[in-house]
């Protein structure tokens, strides 16, 4: 992933903020263009990061340590089977 | 001594001869007997008691003891609890309360007062933990800590999801079954903790300080599920109201139902009236933010294409004057590029620069193709014919008209091979001259080659050849 989108918000915010100087107009052809490609960088992967995360139950524990959730938690196996897909 | 014991001797004053009279054997107690006395009758007579009445003048003093009196129209009763009995005491004792109080008399010898040592409290018209959540709603409401200013939005997109509640109640189901069906990829760390009984609302304060250490939990849900008010009481107490308040991440509280409200919910920094709307709005914050980035994606998509219309237009504009007609067939030129790039910006950021990568190889192709300066040339003669016919429509548009056009004609010498010649750039051509030379594994030793410079040309024989790295 581009080392300069840092996370969500932050390239969500930027590509607000590229729209809005682009709507305004009065770019130089190649300023336009450039800012296009950064956005349609920034709305990718805001696109990525909204459906990249995988389905997961994780439990914390008493001594602070995380474990994935399993079936003896009184949860139905589909509750949990998605892990992974 | 007080009058009322000296009055009736006024009144009738004693028969002199009565001084005389021997008095029966005077038993003499000590202050300190006759207190102790007075104690034990008062302890052993009256026994366990329930006192009403309204608590005023109280004082918590440093050692946990509390000192009021309980007082009503009529007459008041000095009262003590004790640190030992206070404590179990789920509300503040607070002067005005109206309390029934259980305990026993007592008298405190070294200033020969007589108390209710009080081993319960219950306040009248209302329920003890009422009066208790009144209270600390009060307190903290007192401190800001309810402030509007206070709240948090909600992460647009939380990476993790915690979670602290039972391992079996019904909020947990209820969270999961909603996150099951609206965003089946959600990340959830859960942490299980006792929501009810003595101590649970130390135990979620301190499960929700671990939880917001995970790294990735951008937000909580602390709640459980519905029950009575003392069921639900860990989360009026205020170890939990200040942990949330302390939480570095926002907190969402979903306890009980729609009609329980709860410290927490107060300090919250947003209120969920159920588990599973807590589950909803985390959802809907997802929703929101994925519909957002749609609609900028739409905007900068049309910002763009507006931007490209814009520019055509303008060429429009410059090509369909009177006299610049012949300086169409360039300004098509350029006309058609801006199409090919509407067309490229379509596509992905990263095609798009590929392909402007083969557009200007194109563009330099085509340059070569053509003599670019001859064309400049007819270019030149007919703006000069056509500055005649432009003077009479004003010097001022022929100005700009120029200036332009000059811009223009800049641009395009920029991009011609005797430019980039002039610059100290060469041409090779095959010996026929009929093709250049890219590529060094084209030609072998022995060949011959011309090149072209910026004045004249050169005849020369290839020694040696060295392909690309790549």
């Amino acid at each position: 992933m581009d080392p300069t989108i840092k996370d969500f918000e932050s390239a969500s915010a930027e590509l607000e903020a590229i729209v809005k100087q682009m709507e305004e107009g009065d770019l130089t052809l190649e300023k336009a263009l450039q800012l296009y490609e950064r956005g349609v960088q920034l709305s990718r992967f805001c696109h990525s990061r909204l459906e990249e995360a995988e389905r997961r139950l994780e439990i914390l524990n008493e001594r602070g340590e995380l474990r994935p959730a399993h079936a003896a938690m009184g949860l139905t196996p589909a509750d949990e089977s998605g892990k992974g897909r | 001594m007080s009058g009322l014991f000296d009055h009736p001797f006024e009144e009738e004053p004693p028969a002199p001869e009565a001084i005389d009279t021997p008095r029966p054997r005077r038993q003499i107690v000590t202050v300190a007997e006759l207190t102790a006395g007075i104690r034990a009758s008062l302890e052993s007579g009256f026994g366990e008691l329930w006192v009403e009445g309204e608590i005023s003048n109280c004082r918590v003093w440093n050692t946990g003891h509390v000192y009021f009196t309980l007082k009503d129209q009529a007459a008041q009763l000095k009262a003590v609890m004790f640190r030992s009995a206070y404590r179990y005491l789920k509300f503040k004792i607070d002067d005005g309360i109206h309390v029934v109080a259980r305990g026993r008399l007592s008298v405190y010898e070294p200033k020969g007062e007589y108390q209710l040592v009080c081993e319960h409290l219950e306040p009248q018209g209302r329920g003890a933990l009422q009066l208790a959540f009144e209270q600390l709603k009060r307190k903290l409401q007192a401190e800001g800590l309810f402030a509007t200013a206070r709240k948090r939005p909600l992460p647009a997109l939380p990476r993790k999801i915690g979670i602290v509640t039972s391992l079996d109640g019904a909020a947990l189901k209820d969270i999961i079954k909603v996150l099951s069906r609206r965003h089946p990829n959600a990340h959830l760390v859960l942490r299980p903790v006792r929501v009810q009984g003595d101590g649970a609302g130390e135990d979620i304060a301190r499960a929700l300080k671990a939880i917001a250490r995970v790294p990735g939990v951008d937000v909580v849900i602390v709640g459980r599920g519905g029950g009575s008010i003392e069921d639900l009481w860990a989360f009026n107490e205020e170890i939990l109201a200040r942990a949330i308040a302390a939480s570095p991440v926002p907190v969402i509280s979903a306890v009980g139902h729609e009609v329980d409200v709860t410290i927490a919910d107060f300090v919250a920094d947003l209120r969920a009236p159920t588990p599973s709307a807590a589950a909803e709005m985390v959802v809907t914050a997802k929703e929101e933010s994925s519909a957002r980035i749609n609609r900028l994606q739409g905007r900068l998509e049309a910002a763009m294409r507006a931007g490209i219309q814009r520019r055509r237009q303008a060429l429009h504009v410059l090509t369909s004057r009177r006299g610049l007609a012949g300086w169409q067939v360039r300004v098509a030129m350029q006309g058609r590029h801006i199409s090919e790039l509407t067309h490229a910006l379509r596509r992905a950021a990263a095609v798009l620069v590929a392909r402007r990568g083969r557009e200007h190889q194109l563009r330099v192709a085509r340059l070569e193709a053509r003599d670019v300066c001859r064309s400049l040339a007819v270019v030149r003669s007919r703006l000069e014919a056509a500055d005649g016919r432009l003077a009479a429509t004003g010097a001022r548009a022929v100005e700009r008209a120029q200036a332009r056009l000059a811009a223009a004609v800049g641009r395009l010498e920029s991009l011609s091979p005797l430019g980039v010649l002039a610059r100290g750039y060469a041409v090779c051509w095959n010996s026929e001259r009929t093709a250049i030379v890219r590529d060094a594994d084209t030609v072998n030793p022995g060949d011959r080659v011309r090149v072209t410079l910026h004045k004249g040309e050169l005849d020369c024989e290839v020694h040696g050849t060295h392909g690309s790295d790549h």
